[in-house]
């Protein structure tokens, strides 16, 4: 037995501090940047790098991965190696994590405003950032379970769970999700299409929001919530519960973000009903908070950390709560494409990532250093201004959502829509969205307040060096450490394994079995439950203490919780073919010209606003046309079905307006769509496709599974040649002119190619629109300037359903 | 009560405690749960409601029919409409908002074609010239008004077109086919 001084590694902690309080400052000012363009389209100076479309990705992987990435970094690090009792098990591979961290989220803050993009949610970054995510995500893992297996405390405390499941189910997702098949350097294809690359796509998004904004964040709550308030947790069995429900059930909620889409109604539900059972879970863990608090309270009046963490885990329980209700189909119905969605985002990320954070800073930065937080008073106003900010938002945005929702569903007595012009709608909510401009706002002068606090805070003074003494006690059996065999044979897991086996054969069995096998279900809950009971009144030693001193063991049985889901949900929609036609007709692929349009859309972010995916409502059968059916994507690699219409849908905008329509439109917004807030994209009519590569990315689709022919491929050039100038020159018998090899005429090819299953026909036979466009029409109005054809210009005030909105 | 039980330790002088489950909170876990079976059953075993696509196609077909009764399309239907003054009155309103900018005030047509000539592109019966405002032929300008100004002004419209058939106003020179 020996006694052994160990030093914490704090300045690691320090540097992620340090990177968060800045990534979240410019993540925060994005944010507010961007608002201000929802409310003030002049914002967006025409500047392509500027764009609202561009820069919503550079913000929401500012706050997700710079700020909250960072902030769970330093939380990750100091807890851990207090927890563990021991130093992280390699400075070096600190040192290569932080690092890489930054180096990811400079490419990230390079590369998003360029355009240079994946257009899939949360994870927009490109393949090779893609791989460097995974290298530096791998490097943390390593270092952290080094540091487990080096630990100096035989068992792992709650936070070290959550953190567990965190490290692992991330990889999990990012890796992937991130399945592409690169182009160049900076570009590449997801190897799914349409459905699949859909569910794929939000089984990751939403377990970025379960597994990296919250598990960990819980993992940080559990450390610093019962440190600060000085009172032991609540329950530890609650800790238990709501841990392994929330690590299994998480993973199934993804396909809420898909309700009333072409996803199979099957995968739907299982999102919905998953998404409800996740209530109580996730309220175990604001629970777990907010009771631990029981006798401290009046410390929360007196202390602003408290006050931050109390109100952080509210507007966690209040979200958590929300989630499922906006996952219950008939609430999604309203509330999915519209601000009510971001404005639940906001509550989370605001509420209770950036208040976690904020408590957090200010408790450790005096600590680290030995001093008191510079001001009290400031850190008090930073509270109240932040919550005032958060409070804004989240209001203005259900007025927002829940008013926009209604009204794209209102119809007449006589059937019609009540606001069939788009716009109409977008009119009404601008309020709203310079309200929501003025929240962010404030919530933003709260952080900097923050930041000037926290600078004060460390000024002049020299950062302390932490450090525990531990016993070394010398190597002997551990009677309470179990066997492999105590894990495997483990009566809670195989409760649930035969629950699960229950419930998996209830899917599929007819009416009566169905109800034998549910009940069955609940009985063995119950059972266990009494069980359970019955040992721990007896004082004997549970499961859960064996595999909680086994990290091995433990990071096993997590994987597999978080496994199933994806496994169930995915694999059929992945391997099952359900590309077969319902119409009885076969999708063609995209033409060059139309697949380098795709990539001009997905390069301007046009998803950011634009859905692709008509949702079987009438309201939308009205409005846009009929509802989109899976077939339809399967050549879509990426999908963009967007998840937020901030414009209309445009899956069936093909061949509804002619291309001067378009081309104006994407030139000035406004001259065929008075009241939009759509950026200009001016810069495309003088942008050029790099036509060689049309080619190229047929051959690459082929390998996708796409079934280009030979011929196709070879003259992809030629292809592409002379679709655009059926257009270019469309366009020049209309007054305008550009090149048939611009960005604007491959987007507009794109364009007027969607919801047209059998694509359309160019080549051997001209297009329509050569062969009768209008001889040269308007004479009278230089055509750039003039609202397209007809009727937008002749009666707006009358008519406004007839511009850009109208539809 | 941590004191007497063997599954509560003490990590960086964080204590633990071990309390009871709250019961409404169970009540929420098992409630959410036993309505996820009651949900599958209802929805996915048994049939007994139906499907959001089962219901959307309900929906198209009632919206389908209900347009039909109300507003019938048949040659002999529109025909009567255009004689019907007071159909023709509101179809000349809409007329002048929706499509007097291309087709001119009366008619006579201007970037679109002349209507009272005895040239037509896509037909000069009610059906054709119906579908024409409903559908549009977007590849050569004229837009998609059914969406737009509903079935009743639609077939208002379509009156008053055809109430100023064969008026032979001057105007644009002659475009497609002479139809007597």
């Amino acid at each position: 037995m020996q006694t052994q001084r160990i030093e914490y590694d704090d300045k690691i902690v320090r540097q992620f501090i340090f990177a968060s309080v800045l990534f979240g400052a410019v993540g925060l000012l994005v944010g507010v940047t961007i608002a201000s363009q929802l409310a003030w389209w002049q914002l967006n100076f025409n500047l392509p790098w500027l764009t609202f479309s561009r820069l919503r990705p550079l913000h929401t992987n500012a706050v997700i991965f710079a700020f909250v990435g960072n902030m769970m970094f330093a939380g990750v690090y100091y807890s851990t190696q207090r927890l563990t009792r021991a130093r992280m098990a390699s400075d070096l591979l600190s040192k290569i994590h932080f690092w890489g961290w930054q180096l990811i989220i400079v490419a990230a803050a390079i590369t998003l405003p360029l355009g240079i993009t994946t257009s899939k949610e949360y994870a927009e970054l490109e393949w090779p950032i893609d791989i460097a995510i995974a290298l530096v995500w791998v490097v943390f893992a390593i270092n952290f379970f080094w540091t487990l297996a080096k630990r100096n405390e035989k068992h792992l405390y709650v936070a070290l769970w959550f953190y567990i499941a965190t490290i692992l189910t991330v990889a999990v997702l990012h890796i992937v999700n991130s399945f592409e098949l690169p182009l160049t350097a900076l570009k590449s294809y997801s190897v799914f299409a349409g459905v699949q690359d859909a569910l794929v796509q939000w089984w990751y998004g939403h377990n970025a929001v379960a597994f990296f904004l919250t598990t960990p964040i819980l993992g940080i709550m559990y450390y610093f919530m019962p440190k600060v308030a000085e009172r032991p947790v609540y329950s530890y069995r609650l800790s238990i519960v709501h841990f392994w429900a929330l690590v299994f059930m998480y993973i199934w909620a993804g396909p809420h973000h898909l309700l009333y889409t072409a996803l199979p109604d099957w995968a739907q539900s299982l999102g919905m009903l998953f998404s409800l059972m996740l209530w109580a879970p996730s309220w175990g863990g604001m629970l777990n908070g907010l009771l631990t608090l029981r006798g401290a309270w009046n410390k929360v009046r007196e202390d602003p950390v408290l006050k931050f963490f109390v109100a952080g885990v509210t507007f966690y329980g209040m979200s958590t709560f929300e989630g499922p209700l906006l996952s219950i189909k008939s609430v999604s119905a309203l509330g999915h494409y519209t601000d009510w969605i971001v404005g639940h985002a906001h509550g989370g990320a605001l509420g209770w990532n950036g208040l976690m954070a904020a408590g957090m800073f200010y408790w450790l930065v005096p600590r680290m250093y030995g001093t008191q937080l510079a001001s009290k008073k400031a850190a008090d106003v930073h509270f109240w201004i932040a919550t005032a900010g958060i409070v804004l938002y989240m209001v203005s945005m259900w007025i927002s959502g829940v008013n926009q929702g209604l009204m794209w569903q209102a119809r007449n007595p006589d059937g019609t829509l009540t606001y069939p012009s788009f716009v109409e709608t977008l009119i009404a909510i601008r309020p709203m969205y310079i309200v929501r401009f003025l929240g962010g706002t404030l919530y933003l002068t709260g952080f900097i307040i923050m930041i000037w606090n926290l600078i004060k805070t460390m000024a002049g003074k020299t950062a302390l060096v932490a450090s525990t003494e531990v016993v070394k006690e010398d190597e002997k059996p551990d009677p309470d450490a179990g066997t492999v065999v105590d894990v495997v044979t483990g009566r809670p897991m195989w409760f649930s394994i035969v629950a699960f086996v229950a419930a998996t054969a209830f899917v599929f069995v007819s009416l009566v079995p169905a109800i034998v096998l549910a009940v069955a279900v609940l009985v063995i809950g119950e059972v266990a439950y009494v069980i359970n009971k019955k040992e721990r009144a007896a004082g004997k030693p549970s499961w859960f203490g064996i595999i909680e001193r086994r990290p091995m063991a433990f990071t096993v049985l997590v994987l597999l919780s978080v496994l199933i889901g994806g496994v169930a949900e995915l694999l059929p929609t992945i391997f099952v073919k359900q590309a077969v036609p319902a119409t009885g007709s076969a999708q063609k692929p995209y033409t060059a010209l139309e697949q380098q349009g795709r990539d001009v859309y997905t390069r301007e972010g046009c998803y950011v606003c634009h859905s692709q995916m008509i949702r079987p409502m009438i309201d939308e059968y009205q409005r846009y046309g009929e509802a989109s059916r899976a077939e339809e994507f399967i050549y879509d690699h990426p999908f963009q079905w967007g998840s937020k219409r901030t414009g209309p849908d445009l899956h069936r905008i093909g061949g509804r307006y002619p291309n001067l329509w378009h081309y104006t439109h994407l030139m000035d917004p406004r001259a065929t769509s008075a009241g939009s807030n759509m950026p200009g994209y001016p810069w495309l009519a003088d942008g050029k496709i790099d036509v060689e590569l049309g080619s190229k990315k047929l051959e690459l689709m082929t390998t996708l599974g796409v079934p280009y022919t030979p011929e196709q491929i070879t003259n992809a050039k030629a292809d592409q040649q002379l679709q655009g100038e059926v257009i270019s020159k469309d366009l020049a018998a209309q007054g305008v002119t550009v090149a048939w090899d611009s960005e604007m005429v491959a987007l507009i090819a794109y364009l007027q190619r969607l919801g047209r299953d059998q694509g359309v026909k160019y080549g051997v036979e001209p297009v329509k629109t050569t062969e009768v466009a209008p001889p040269a029409p308007a004479p009278e109005a230089p055509p750039a300037a003039a609202p397209a054809p007809p009727a937008p210009a002749a009666a707006p005030e009358a008519q406004p359903a007839a511009t850009g909105g109208g539809r | 009560m941590s004191s007497e039980n063997p599954n509560l330790r003490k990590y960086d002088d964080i204590l633990e405690e071990d309390n009871h489950l709250p019961n409404w909170w169970l009540a929420i876990l098992f409630g959410t749960i036993v309505f996820g079976f009651g949900y599958w059953i209802a929805y996915h075993t048994t049939d007994t409601f139906k499907s959001p696509p089962e219901e959307y196609q309900a929906d198209v077909e009632a919206l389908k029919k209900a347009r039909a009764a109300a507003n019938p399309t048949s040659e002999d239907a529109l025909v009567a409409l255009a004689a019907n003054t007071e159909s023709v009155t509101e179809g000349q309103k809409v007329y002048a908002t929706t499509c007097a900018s291309c087709h001119g005030p009366n008619g006579e047509g201007l970037v679109g074609p002349n209507l009272t000539d005895k040239f037509w592109i896509h037909g000069n019966t009610g059906t054709d010239i119906l579908k024409a405002v409903n559908e549009g032929f977007p590849d050569k300008g004229m837009p998609a008004w059914g969406a737009v100004i509903g079935d009743t002004k639609a077939r208002n419209v379509t009156a008053y077109v055809l109430s100023i058939r064969g008026k032979n106003l001057p105007g644009k020179e002659p475009q497609g086919n002479p139809v007597e």
